[in-house]
Protein backbone atom coordinates (compact mmCIF):
# COMPACT_ATOMS: atom_id res chain seq x y z
CA UNK A 1 0.00 0.00 0.00
CA UNK A 2 1.51 3.32 -0.91
CA UNK A 3 1.89 6.25 1.39
CA UNK A 4 -0.86 8.84 1.47
CA UNK A 5 -0.19 12.51 0.87
CA UNK A 6 0.76 14.28 4.03
CA UNK A 7 -1.74 16.84 5.32
CA UNK A 8 -1.48 20.03 3.34
CA UNK A 9 -0.04 18.38 0.25
CA UNK A 10 -1.71 18.66 -3.13
CA UNK A 11 -5.21 19.49 -2.09
CA UNK A 12 -7.89 19.13 -4.71
CA UNK A 13 -10.79 21.56 -5.03
CA UNK A 14 -13.08 19.52 -2.78
CA UNK A 15 -10.36 19.38 -0.12
CA UNK A 16 -10.41 23.11 0.34
CA UNK A 17 -13.83 23.16 1.99
CA UNK A 18 -13.61 24.08 5.66
CA UNK A 19 -14.33 21.56 8.40
CA UNK A 20 -17.30 23.68 9.41
CA UNK A 21 -18.87 23.63 5.96
CA UNK A 22 -18.20 19.93 5.49
CA UNK A 23 -19.66 19.05 8.86
CA UNK A 24 -22.71 21.12 8.19
CA UNK A 25 -23.26 19.30 4.88
CA UNK A 26 -22.54 15.91 6.40
CA UNK A 27 -25.05 16.53 9.18
CA UNK A 28 -27.61 17.44 6.54
CA UNK A 29 -27.08 13.98 5.03
CA UNK A 30 -24.64 14.76 2.21
CA UNK A 31 -22.61 11.53 1.81
CA UNK A 32 -19.97 13.23 -0.34
CA UNK A 33 -19.17 15.67 2.48
CA UNK A 34 -18.60 12.82 4.92
CA UNK A 35 -16.46 11.09 2.30
CA UNK A 36 -14.23 14.20 2.14
CA UNK A 37 -13.94 14.21 5.93
CA UNK A 38 -12.95 10.56 5.76
CA UNK A 39 -10.34 11.22 3.07
CA UNK A 40 -8.81 14.02 5.11
CA UNK A 41 -8.83 12.47 8.54
CA UNK A 42 -8.66 8.71 8.02
CA UNK A 43 -4.88 8.49 7.39
CA UNK A 44 -4.19 10.16 10.76
CA UNK A 45 -6.76 8.03 12.57
CA UNK A 46 -5.36 4.89 10.92
CA UNK A 47 -1.83 5.73 12.00
CA UNK A 48 -2.98 6.52 15.54
CA UNK A 49 -4.78 3.17 15.78
CA UNK A 50 -1.86 1.36 14.15
CA UNK A 51 0.49 2.79 16.77
CA UNK A 52 -1.86 1.78 19.57
CA UNK A 53 -2.95 -1.63 18.37
CA UNK A 54 0.24 -2.67 16.57
CA UNK A 55 -1.92 -4.81 14.33
CA UNK A 56 -2.62 -3.66 10.78
CA UNK A 57 -5.83 -5.60 10.30
CA UNK A 58 -7.13 -4.39 13.66
CA UNK A 59 -6.17 -0.81 12.83
CA UNK A 60 -8.00 -0.99 9.49
CA UNK A 61 -11.13 -2.32 11.15
CA UNK A 62 -10.77 0.21 13.97
CA UNK A 63 -10.55 3.05 11.46
CA UNK A 64 -13.72 1.91 9.74
CA UNK A 65 -15.50 1.52 13.08
CA UNK A 66 -14.35 4.98 14.17
CA UNK A 67 -15.88 6.64 11.11
CA UNK A 68 -19.10 4.65 11.29
CA UNK A 69 -19.53 5.79 14.91
CA UNK A 70 -18.48 9.34 14.04
CA UNK A 71 -21.17 9.48 11.36
CA UNK A 72 -23.82 8.38 13.85
CA UNK A 73 -22.68 11.02 16.34
CA UNK A 74 -22.11 13.97 14.03
CA UNK A 75 -24.79 15.91 15.86
CA UNK A 76 -22.90 15.67 19.15
CA UNK A 77 -19.81 17.54 17.91
CA UNK A 78 -20.35 21.03 19.25
CA UNK A 79 -17.18 22.80 18.14
CA UNK A 80 -16.28 22.07 14.55
CA UNK A 81 -12.71 23.26 15.12
CA UNK A 82 -12.20 20.21 17.31
CA UNK A 83 -13.00 17.61 14.67
CA UNK A 84 -9.64 15.84 14.82
CA UNK A 85 -9.60 15.58 18.62
CA UNK A 86 -13.19 14.35 18.59
CA UNK A 87 -12.34 11.63 16.06
CA UNK A 88 -9.32 10.59 18.11
CA UNK A 89 -11.56 10.33 21.17
CA UNK A 90 -13.81 7.91 19.29
CA UNK A 91 -10.78 6.03 17.94
CA UNK A 92 -9.47 5.68 21.47
CA UNK A 93 -12.74 4.10 22.62
CA UNK A 94 -12.61 1.70 19.68
CA UNK A 95 -9.03 0.85 20.59
CA UNK A 96 -9.91 0.23 24.24
CA UNK A 97 -12.72 -2.12 23.23
CA UNK A 98 -10.41 -4.08 20.92
CA UNK A 99 -7.64 -4.26 23.49
CA UNK A 100 -10.01 -5.40 26.25
CA UNK A 101 -11.21 -8.15 23.99
CA UNK A 102 -7.63 -9.20 23.24
CA UNK A 103 -6.61 -9.11 26.89
CA UNK A 104 -9.53 -11.29 27.87
CA UNK A 105 -8.20 -13.81 25.39
CA UNK A 106 -4.51 -13.53 26.39
CA UNK A 107 -3.72 -11.40 29.46
CA UNK A 108 -0.40 -9.55 29.30
CA UNK A 109 1.65 -8.17 32.20
CA UNK A 110 1.72 -4.38 32.63
CA UNK A 111 5.06 -2.86 31.59
CA UNK A 112 7.21 -1.65 34.48
CA UNK A 113 8.22 1.99 34.59
CA UNK A 114 11.93 2.67 34.34
CA UNK A 115 13.11 6.25 33.99
CA UNK A 116 16.56 5.56 35.41
CA UNK A 117 18.40 6.24 32.19
CA UNK A 118 16.60 9.38 31.15
CA UNK A 119 19.36 11.84 31.83
CA UNK A 120 22.26 9.80 30.66
CA UNK A 121 23.25 8.22 27.39
CA UNK A 122 23.42 9.38 23.78
CA UNK A 123 22.05 12.61 22.38
CA UNK A 124 18.78 13.08 20.49
CA UNK A 125 20.85 13.96 17.42
CA UNK A 126 22.47 10.52 17.57
CA UNK A 127 18.98 9.07 17.75
CA UNK A 128 17.89 10.77 14.54
CA UNK A 129 20.97 9.66 12.68
CA UNK A 130 20.81 6.06 13.80
CA UNK A 131 19.85 3.70 11.00
CA UNK A 132 17.79 1.71 13.46
CA UNK A 133 15.85 4.66 14.83
CA UNK A 134 12.47 3.71 13.38
CA UNK A 135 12.73 0.23 14.85
CA UNK A 136 13.87 1.69 18.18
CA UNK A 137 10.98 4.14 18.18
CA UNK A 138 8.57 1.32 17.47
CA UNK A 139 9.95 -0.72 20.37
CA UNK A 140 10.01 2.24 22.73
CA UNK A 141 6.41 3.17 21.92
CA UNK A 142 5.34 -0.43 22.44
CA UNK A 143 6.74 -0.32 25.96
CA UNK A 144 4.53 2.57 26.98
CA UNK A 145 1.27 2.04 28.79
CA UNK A 146 -1.65 2.22 26.30
CA UNK A 147 -3.26 5.35 27.69
CA UNK A 148 0.03 7.16 28.06
CA UNK A 149 0.99 6.21 24.53
CA UNK A 150 -2.35 7.57 23.26
CA UNK A 151 -1.80 10.94 24.90
CA UNK A 152 1.79 11.25 23.76
CA UNK A 153 0.93 10.40 20.14
CA UNK A 154 -1.98 12.82 20.08
CA UNK A 155 0.38 15.55 21.23
CA UNK A 156 3.56 14.91 19.26
CA UNK A 157 2.49 12.99 16.19
CA UNK A 158 -0.88 14.61 15.57
CA UNK A 159 -0.29 18.03 17.14
CA UNK A 160 -3.42 18.14 19.32
CA UNK A 161 -3.48 20.75 22.10
CA UNK A 162 -3.54 19.74 25.75
CA UNK A 163 -7.18 20.82 26.05
CA UNK A 164 -8.22 18.70 23.07
CA UNK A 165 -6.35 15.71 24.49
CA UNK A 166 -8.05 16.20 27.84
CA UNK A 167 -11.44 16.06 26.11
CA UNK A 168 -10.53 13.08 23.96
CA UNK A 169 -9.14 11.11 26.91
CA UNK A 170 -11.70 12.26 29.48
CA UNK A 171 -8.88 13.45 31.73
CA UNK A 172 -8.15 16.65 33.61
CA UNK A 173 -5.67 19.05 32.02
CA UNK A 174 -3.20 18.34 34.80
CA UNK A 175 -3.42 14.62 34.25
CA UNK A 176 -2.74 15.11 30.53
CA UNK A 177 0.39 17.10 31.36
CA UNK A 178 1.58 14.54 33.90
CA UNK A 179 0.98 11.57 31.64
CA UNK A 180 2.66 13.16 28.63
CA UNK A 181 5.62 14.13 30.78
CA UNK A 182 5.94 10.59 32.13
CA UNK A 183 5.52 9.12 28.66
CA UNK A 184 8.34 11.32 27.39
CA UNK A 185 10.69 10.32 30.18
CA UNK A 186 9.94 6.68 29.59
CA UNK A 187 10.30 6.98 25.82
CA UNK A 188 13.63 8.75 26.10
CA UNK A 189 14.95 6.25 28.61
CA UNK A 190 14.08 3.42 26.24
CA UNK A 191 15.54 5.17 23.20
CA UNK A 192 18.76 5.98 25.06
CA UNK A 193 18.98 2.38 26.19
CA UNK A 194 18.66 1.11 22.63
CA UNK A 195 21.32 3.50 21.38
CA UNK A 196 23.73 2.46 24.09
CA UNK A 197 23.17 -1.20 23.29
CA UNK A 198 23.78 -0.48 19.63
CA UNK A 199 27.03 1.34 20.37
CA UNK A 200 28.50 -1.62 22.26
CA UNK B 1 15.08 35.17 31.16
CA UNK B 2 14.18 32.29 33.47
CA UNK B 3 13.79 28.81 31.97
CA UNK B 4 10.74 28.66 29.71
CA UNK B 5 7.89 26.35 30.72
CA UNK B 6 7.84 22.88 29.19
CA UNK B 7 4.76 23.78 27.16
CA UNK B 8 6.47 26.83 25.71
CA UNK B 9 9.45 24.75 24.60
CA UNK B 10 7.07 22.18 23.20
CA UNK B 11 5.17 24.77 21.18
CA UNK B 12 8.48 25.94 19.68
CA UNK B 13 9.50 22.35 18.87
CA UNK B 14 6.13 21.57 17.28
CA UNK B 15 6.16 24.85 15.36
CA UNK B 16 2.77 25.73 16.87
CA UNK B 17 3.48 28.86 18.81
CA UNK B 18 4.04 31.72 16.36
CA UNK B 19 4.33 33.84 19.46
CA UNK B 20 6.64 36.91 19.56
CA UNK B 21 8.06 35.29 22.69
CA UNK B 22 9.55 32.54 20.52
CA UNK B 23 12.62 34.63 19.69
CA UNK B 24 13.20 35.23 23.38
CA UNK B 25 12.89 31.50 24.08
CA UNK B 26 15.23 30.59 21.22
CA UNK B 27 17.72 33.15 22.59
CA UNK B 28 17.54 31.59 26.03
CA UNK B 29 17.93 28.10 24.62
CA UNK B 30 21.17 29.04 22.85
CA UNK B 31 22.81 29.90 26.13
CA UNK B 32 21.22 27.21 28.33
CA UNK B 33 22.51 23.64 28.13
CA UNK B 34 19.48 22.10 29.85
CA UNK B 35 16.88 23.86 27.72
CA UNK B 36 18.95 23.28 24.59
CA UNK B 37 19.01 19.53 25.28
CA UNK B 38 15.32 19.48 26.11
CA UNK B 39 14.42 21.30 22.89
CA UNK B 40 16.67 18.95 20.90
CA UNK B 41 14.84 15.96 22.41
CA UNK B 42 11.45 17.49 21.69
CA UNK B 43 12.42 18.13 18.08
CA UNK B 44 13.93 14.66 17.69
CA UNK B 45 10.74 13.02 19.02
CA UNK B 46 8.61 15.03 16.65
CA UNK B 47 10.86 14.27 13.67
CA UNK B 48 11.01 10.56 14.44
CA UNK B 49 7.25 10.27 14.68
CA UNK B 50 6.26 12.51 11.83
CA UNK B 51 8.71 11.35 9.22
CA UNK B 52 6.89 8.05 9.02
CA UNK B 53 4.72 7.97 5.89
CA UNK B 54 0.94 7.99 6.29
CA UNK B 55 -0.80 4.97 4.78
CA UNK B 56 -3.49 5.19 2.14
CA UNK B 57 -6.93 4.54 3.56
CA UNK B 58 -9.18 4.89 0.49
CA UNK B 59 -9.63 1.10 0.36
CA UNK B 60 -11.36 1.29 3.75
CA UNK B 61 -14.09 3.62 2.53
CA UNK B 62 -16.33 1.04 0.78
CA UNK B 63 -16.74 -0.80 4.09
CA UNK B 64 -17.63 2.42 5.88
CA UNK B 65 -20.02 3.50 3.12
CA UNK B 66 -21.76 0.14 3.16
CA UNK B 67 -22.27 0.27 6.91
CA UNK B 68 -23.59 3.81 6.73
CA UNK B 69 -26.18 2.71 4.19
CA UNK B 70 -27.37 -0.15 6.35
CA UNK B 71 -26.43 -0.85 9.98
CA UNK B 72 -24.45 -4.05 10.51
CA UNK B 73 -26.22 -7.30 11.26
CA UNK B 74 -25.09 -10.90 11.01
CA UNK B 75 -22.43 -11.92 8.52
CA UNK B 76 -23.47 -14.52 5.95
CA UNK B 77 -21.44 -17.73 6.35
CA UNK B 78 -20.40 -17.77 2.66
CA UNK B 79 -18.60 -14.44 2.95
CA UNK B 80 -16.92 -15.65 6.10
CA UNK B 81 -15.45 -18.63 4.31
CA UNK B 82 -14.10 -16.57 1.40
CA UNK B 83 -12.64 -13.89 3.64
CA UNK B 84 -11.24 -16.38 6.15
CA UNK B 85 -9.44 -18.34 3.44
CA UNK B 86 -7.73 -15.20 2.15
CA UNK B 87 -6.87 -13.94 5.60
CA UNK B 88 -5.55 -17.35 6.65
CA UNK B 89 -3.28 -17.55 3.63
CA UNK B 90 -1.94 -14.07 4.24
CA UNK B 91 -1.32 -14.84 7.90
CA UNK B 92 0.67 -17.88 6.85
CA UNK B 93 2.75 -15.78 4.46
CA UNK B 94 3.39 -13.13 7.09
CA UNK B 95 4.42 -15.79 9.61
CA UNK B 96 6.67 -17.37 7.04
CA UNK B 97 8.32 -14.04 6.17
CA UNK B 98 8.81 -13.13 9.83
CA UNK B 99 9.76 -16.46 11.36
CA UNK B 100 12.00 -17.91 8.67
CA UNK B 101 15.69 -18.33 9.58
CA UNK B 102 18.07 -15.51 8.75
CA UNK B 103 18.00 -11.77 9.26
CA UNK B 104 14.66 -10.04 9.51
CA UNK B 105 13.76 -7.71 6.68
CA UNK B 106 13.81 -4.34 8.41
CA UNK B 107 13.12 -0.90 7.08
CA UNK B 108 16.17 1.31 6.74
CA UNK B 109 14.99 4.77 7.75
CA UNK B 110 16.57 7.86 6.25
CA UNK B 111 15.94 11.54 6.67
CA UNK B 112 14.04 11.55 3.39
CA UNK B 113 11.85 8.68 4.67
CA UNK B 114 12.90 6.80 1.56
CA UNK B 115 12.90 3.04 2.03
CA UNK B 116 15.63 0.76 0.88
CA UNK B 117 14.60 -2.56 -0.57
CA UNK B 118 14.94 -5.62 1.61
CA UNK B 119 16.64 -8.70 0.27
CA UNK B 120 14.11 -11.39 -0.52
CA UNK B 121 14.71 -15.11 -0.77
CA UNK B 122 12.80 -17.33 -3.20
CA UNK B 123 10.84 -19.16 -0.49
CA UNK B 124 9.54 -15.92 1.02
CA UNK B 125 8.70 -14.65 -2.43
CA UNK B 126 6.78 -17.85 -3.18
CA UNK B 127 4.86 -17.57 0.11
CA UNK B 128 3.94 -13.97 -0.64
CA UNK B 129 2.88 -14.92 -4.17
CA UNK B 130 0.67 -17.72 -2.83
CA UNK B 131 -0.94 -15.44 -0.25
CA UNK B 132 -1.59 -12.78 -2.84
CA UNK B 133 -3.10 -15.35 -5.22
CA UNK B 134 -5.37 -16.61 -2.43
CA UNK B 135 -6.45 -13.07 -1.66
CA UNK B 136 -7.17 -12.45 -5.34
CA UNK B 137 -9.22 -15.65 -5.52
CA UNK B 138 -11.18 -14.68 -2.42
CA UNK B 139 -11.77 -11.23 -3.90
CA UNK B 140 -13.03 -12.84 -7.14
CA UNK B 141 -15.56 -14.92 -5.19
CA UNK B 142 -16.84 -11.87 -3.38
CA UNK B 143 -16.84 -9.70 -6.51
CA UNK B 144 -18.85 -12.44 -8.25
CA UNK B 145 -21.38 -12.36 -5.43
CA UNK B 146 -21.57 -8.60 -5.70
CA UNK B 147 -22.20 -8.85 -9.47
CA UNK B 148 -25.02 -11.28 -8.71
CA UNK B 149 -26.64 -8.94 -6.18
CA UNK B 150 -25.96 -5.71 -8.02
CA UNK B 151 -29.01 -5.70 -10.39
CA UNK B 152 -31.28 -5.69 -7.35
CA UNK B 153 -29.62 -2.68 -5.78
CA UNK B 154 -30.72 0.89 -5.96
CA UNK B 155 -28.93 2.20 -9.13
CA UNK B 156 -27.45 5.23 -7.37
CA UNK B 157 -26.16 3.08 -4.50
CA UNK B 158 -24.72 0.57 -6.97
CA UNK B 159 -23.02 3.37 -8.90
CA UNK B 160 -21.38 4.71 -5.76
CA UNK B 161 -20.21 1.27 -4.68
CA UNK B 162 -18.88 0.55 -8.17
CA UNK B 163 -16.92 3.76 -8.00
CA UNK B 164 -15.41 3.04 -4.59
CA UNK B 165 -14.54 -0.55 -5.51
CA UNK B 166 -12.92 0.58 -8.76
CA UNK B 167 -10.88 3.12 -6.85
CA UNK B 168 -9.80 0.55 -4.27
CA UNK B 169 -8.81 -1.91 -7.00
CA UNK B 170 -6.83 0.76 -8.85
CA UNK B 171 -5.02 1.63 -5.64
CA UNK B 172 -4.19 -2.00 -4.96
CA UNK B 173 -2.94 -2.42 -8.52
CA UNK B 174 -0.76 0.67 -8.24
CA UNK B 175 0.66 -0.48 -4.89
CA UNK B 176 1.39 -3.92 -6.30
CA UNK B 177 3.09 -2.42 -9.37
CA UNK B 178 5.62 -0.52 -7.26
CA UNK B 179 6.11 -3.29 -4.68
CA UNK B 180 8.42 -5.35 -6.91
CA UNK B 181 10.41 -7.67 -4.61
CA UNK B 182 10.43 -5.57 -1.45
CA UNK B 183 9.18 -7.75 1.42
CA UNK B 184 7.91 -4.84 3.50
CA UNK B 185 5.95 -3.34 0.62
CA UNK B 186 4.63 -6.73 -0.43
CA UNK B 187 3.33 -7.31 3.09
CA UNK B 188 1.61 -3.94 3.04
CA UNK B 189 0.00 -4.90 -0.27
CA UNK B 190 -1.39 -7.96 1.55
CA UNK B 191 -2.75 -5.62 4.22
CA UNK B 192 -4.39 -3.69 1.40
CA UNK B 193 -6.02 -6.87 0.10
CA UNK B 194 -7.23 -7.68 3.60
CA UNK B 195 -8.88 -4.27 3.84
CA UNK B 196 -10.41 -4.67 0.38
CA UNK B 197 -11.85 -8.07 1.33
CA UNK B 198 -13.33 -6.69 4.52
CA UNK B 199 -14.90 -3.87 2.56
CA UNK B 200 -16.34 -6.32 0.05
CA UNK B 201 -17.65 -8.50 2.85
CA UNK B 202 -19.41 -5.56 4.49
CA UNK B 203 -20.77 -4.37 1.19
CA UNK B 204 -22.19 -7.80 0.33
CA UNK B 205 -23.69 -8.18 3.73
CA UNK B 206 -25.47 -4.86 3.40
CA UNK B 207 -26.55 -5.63 -0.18
CA UNK B 208 -28.10 -8.87 0.90
CA UNK B 209 -29.87 -7.30 3.83
CA UNK B 210 -31.15 -4.45 1.67
CA UNK B 211 -32.52 -6.97 -0.87
CA UNK B 212 -33.22 -10.23 0.94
Amino acid sequence: MRAASLPGEVLGARDRDSDEELLSRARAGDPEAFRVIFDREAPGVRRFLGDLLRDDAGADEGTQETFVRAHRRLGTLEQTGKLQGWLFGIARMVFLEQIRRKRRESPMPEPAEDFSRTDCGPSPEAMLLSLESDRMLDGALADLDDERRSALLMRIDHGLGYGEIAEAMGWSLQKVKNEIHRARLQLRARLAGYLEEGAR
Amino acid sequence: MTHPAQEELEAVALGQSGDPKDAEIEGHVKGCTDCSRELAWLRAERTLLRRRPLLQTAHLWPGVAARLEHPRRRTHWAWRIAVASGVGAAAAAVLFAVLRPGPLPVTQPQQSARRERSAIDPKTLAALDRAEADYRNAAKVLEGEYDRLRPRLDPELARRWDETLTRARAQLGASRAVAADDVNVRMRVLDGYAGYLRSLRDLLQESEEANP
